[in-house]
């Protein structure tokens, strides 16, 4: 190995923590900017800031990216005078330090893409550079709290800011211990899960380690101390975080002392004060192992070929005991075979998944961008829930999202101007929900109370009828290259970039995608994407005497063709398939045969069950032979050009050692170009 | 000097280079999938990745052959594309001299679409060279595409 491969390993990491910490730069100056518009300051986040950067700072020095050292260093020494002095940061100094960090994004993005890094501009190193001279630097206030000089050094100004602001608030400040052991961890009972539920009835403004003798009672010779803000009692407290109620002291000392004196003196301490910060925050990280997905891939494909393996296992006890052999013990074996990999299953997608929370985390920042270079006024509500998807759908996600936030904020939503003629509230509202709707699928909506989209306009430029329905308009909108400048214009500028929502929505996810406007109301575009990929829980069904598998998720019913229940439509012209009717509790389902569209050789005219899916909503049923069953299956990508066709999503195995097709049926149908008539039949 | 895998089609010999050759294996039959090119005789799996087969009868325009026991498939690598073909017997692996190789006529290699680009006359028996890239059609592969459905990176290439 040579040096130059080492480091390319260990750009990957430094890659990846990079990004981490400019996520959390962003989200925490946002908060401060949050903050200090409502005429609060937020001391911790100027704090968690400055540590995102030194820890960038540090790191791109190790890994010689000067470019990112040059800005971050600059950020870094800003935020330090601010940590310490505890005064609030101007917004001005705010938006110079979002730029920076979008600064070493760009780099960052760049080193990924194997470029080199930019070195700054002098127009962001002058900016930055400025704000030097802003730093002011405001006298710690007095601190009359009964604290030893060793622990009251090691506190910043704005924690001890912090702290007598809430006794004057009316709070109780309380400093709580706990002494670490093997005994109490065997309890559960460790740093982070006294944290935990202290913070659940108690601020804690900071926790501190401190060294103790070691005795029986704290054999690590290491005590935490907690300082609390609280309004419940030490009892509660006590109950609560599960420690003795003795170990909870007052902080609120009633004289003033002459503290101030002593914290001159403990000056030099301060500079250690980072240095046990990150002592005790490597207690708090620590089980937490950051994994490349491709390693994953790897555990995930290796769970592929023991799915497959089983299910051939499955068949050679099947053929013994069609020969009368007595399976029983090997059955039993099956089934704990069967669970155990469900189990390892669940735990490598589990591994896989990301919150969705991550997935929404940096819209504040886009549309705090746009509003700027928009001079809209927008208020964002988001509701990320608490689901989980998988890493490879959430990154697909994210572009999709940027698409509609950006539509809605650029051309959805009017000038203040315009909204006030029109009665509405100056500020525009976009809002964002993600809500898991099964354990499968994640739902998704977008929405502004804009414009709306003047569905006529629209369909003028693209020169066709103008939709009657939602589903109509939506079609209309993923026009390839529709248009996007003059829509945008005159009517709502829905144009731009759906045809790309759309292709990694449907095709990409097999997820849906649906759109709802109402003219002068606003817009709502709901997306369904299926939590996670690559092996689902599918349907097999035999079609033509060839096997094929559609995932559950897609299949939005199973019926039985009853002739009676039928009806021909008259052939068209253009040599399409044949459409019939089926009548579906009432509701006129349009029906297509699986056979006839892939020219397979029937045994009957009709398949006597059919597969119902939802093309944007709409009701559409595949007649089949006969289904199988249904069963997990690990999807393989079909890469070749010369087997790739519309509908087929990829290949699977169900033991027998050839490939079956793995069918999308939404986009098969999409493919026929076959309007869903159901739409109109439905109420 | 360089090896070469030799295969039968309809009586004709082909080589093809051995550094272009993944693996051979009998042939019991493909999945079919709709909407392929007619020379494709389906997909099958190999080493877990779901790869094409060209039937080269098909493809050269010859009668299509039964199955027989001597039928194989060979699973050809080129350009990052994994494809295996159909022949009707692969058994030998032999070294030619790659400076004997002679330009195919240019009335042969019109016949042939270009599948053919050299021929090498071994004693009496004479070997026709393929062109591997022609005979898989264009190469426009498209990886954006490749893995639609699984969340897996697509896997352009086999470890070998």
């Amino acid at each position: 190995m040579t040096a130059t491969a080492d480091l390319k390993e260990f750009i990957a990491a430094y890659l990846v923590e990079a990004e981490e910490h400019l996520a959390v730069a962003n989200a925490q100056l946002l908060a401060v900017e949050s903050a200090q518009r409502k005429g609060d300051t937020n001391p911790r986040a100027v704090r968690e800031t400055f540590r995102s950067l030194h820890t960038i700072k540090g790191l791109s020095a190790m890994v010689g990216v000067e470019p990112v050292v040059a800005i971050a260093h600059r950020m870094e020494t800003f935020l330090r005078d601010f940590d310490r002095s505890g005064a609030p940061l101007p917004l001005p100094a705010i938006d110079a330090l979002l730029k920076g960090v979008r600064g070493i994004e760009q780099r960052v993005a760049a080193l990924g893409r194997g470029d080199g890094a930019a070195m700054p501009s002098d127009e962001l190193l002058a900016a930055l550079d400025s704000l030097g001279f802003a730093a002011v630097s405001t006298a710690p206030p007095a601190a009359p709290l009964d604290l030893e000089p060793a622990l009251l050094g090691k506190l910043a100004p704005f924690e001890i800011e912090q702290l007598i602001r809430g006794i004057n608030a009316g709070k109780r400040a309380l400093r709580a211990e706990f002494t670490p052991s093997p005994a109490r961890a065997a309890e559960g009972m460790t740093i982070n899960s006294v944290r935990e539920r202290m913070a659940a009835v108690a601020e804690i403004v900071r926790v501190l380690p401190r060294a103790v003798p070691v005795s029986p009672g704290a054999p690590g010779g290491l005590c935490f101390v907690l300082l609390l803000l609280t309004s419940s009692t030490d009892q509660a407290i006590a109950e609560a975080v599960g420690i003795d109620v003795d170990t909870l002291h007052r902080l609120h000392r009633e004289v003033e002392a002459p503290i101030l004196a002593e914290r001159g003196n403990v000056s030099p301490e301060m500079a250690t004060s980072e240095l046990e910060e990150d002592f005790s925050d490597a207690q708090s990280r620590r089980g937490v192992v950051r994994v490349e997905v491709s390693r994953l891939d790897e555990a995930m494909e290796g769970l592929s070929s023991l799915i497959v393996t089983r299910f051939r296992l499955a068949r050679a006890v099947a053929a013994l005991n069609k020969r009368g052999i007595n399976t029983r013990e090997l059955s039993e074996i099956m089934v704990d075979n069967a669970r155990q990999l469900r189990d390892l299953r669940a735990a490598i997608v589990r591994v896989r998944m990301v919150p969705v929370g991550e997935l929404l985390e940096r819209v504040p920042l886009l549309v705090r961008g746009l509003r700027r270079a928009t001079n809209r006024a927008v208020r964002l509500e988001l509701e990320g829930g608490t689901a989980e998807l998988d890493k490879s759908v959430s990154e697909r996600l994210f572009p999709v999202i940027v698409h509609l936030v950006r539509n809605a904020v650029d051309h959805a939503i009017e000038s203040p101007d315009e909204r006030e003629r029109r009665g509405k509230p100056e500020e525009g509202l976009l809002r964002i929900t993600c809500g898991a709707r099964s354990n499968t699928r994640l739902e998704i909506t977008v929405t502004d109370d804009g414009r709306g989209i003047d569905r006529a306009a629209v369909a003028r430029k693209a020169g066709r009828n103008t939709p009657n329905d939602n589903a109509g308009l939506l079609d209309l909108l993923c026009i390839p290259g529709l248009s996007t400048r003059d829509i945008v214009t005159t009517t709502s500028g829905r144009g731009m970039g759906m045809e790309i929502v759309k292709r990694t929505i449907v095709d990409e996810l097999g997820g849906e995608l649906e759109v709802s406007s109402e003219l002068g109301k606003g817009t709502t575009f709901t997306l369904r994407v299926p939590l996670t990929i690559s092996i689902v829980d599918a349907f097999s069904f035999e079609c033509g005497e060839q096997r094929f598998v559609v995932p559950v998720a897609m299949v939005d019913e199973i019926i039985e063709v009853d002739s009676e229940c039928l009806a021909q439509v008259p052939a068209q012209e253009d040599g399409g398939p044949t459409v019939d009717i089926i009548s579906r509790r009432g509701v006129a389902v349009p029906m297509l045969q699986l056979a006839q569209i892939f020219r397979l050789a029937a045994a009957e005219k009709y398949g006597r069950k059919a597969i119902v899916v939802r093309r944007a909503g709409a009701p559409i049923a595949f007649a089949v032979d006969r289904m199988l069953g249904q069963q997990e299956v690990v999807i393989r990508p079909i890469n070749d050009v010369l087997v790739r066709a519309p509908g087929i999503s990829g290949a699977t195995d169900l033991g027998d050692g050839r490939p079956t097709l793995v069918l999308d049926l939404v986009a098969l149908s999409t493919s026929l170009n076959v309007r869903t008539g159901a739409s109109r039949a439905q109420p | 000097m360089k090896l070469y895998v030799i295969f039968t089609l309809a009586g004709t010999e082909y080589a093809l280079p051995v550094d272009a050759v993944l693996q051979m294996q009998s042939f019991t039959g493909a999945t079919l999938v709709p909407g392929a090119p007619a020379y494709v005789a389906g997909i099958v799996t190999v080493r877990g990745l779901v790869v094409p087969v060209i039937d080269l009868r098909v493809r050269f325009g010859l009668p299509p052959a039964e199955l027989t026991l001597d039928t194989r498939i060979i699973v050809t690598e080129s350009e990052g594309r994994v494809v295996a073909l159909r022949v009707d017997a692969a058994r030998e692996v032999l070294k030619l001299d790659v400076d004997k190789h002679q330009p195919a006529p240019s009335v042969v290699s019109e016949r042939a679409s270009g599948f053919v680009h050299a021929v090498h006359a071994l004693g009496t028996r004479l070997l026709l060279l393929m062109d591997l890239s022609k005979i898989l059609g264009e190469s426009s592969h498209d990886p954006a595409r490749a893995s639609l459905v699984d969340g897996t990176k697509a896997r352009p290439q086999l470890p070998s």
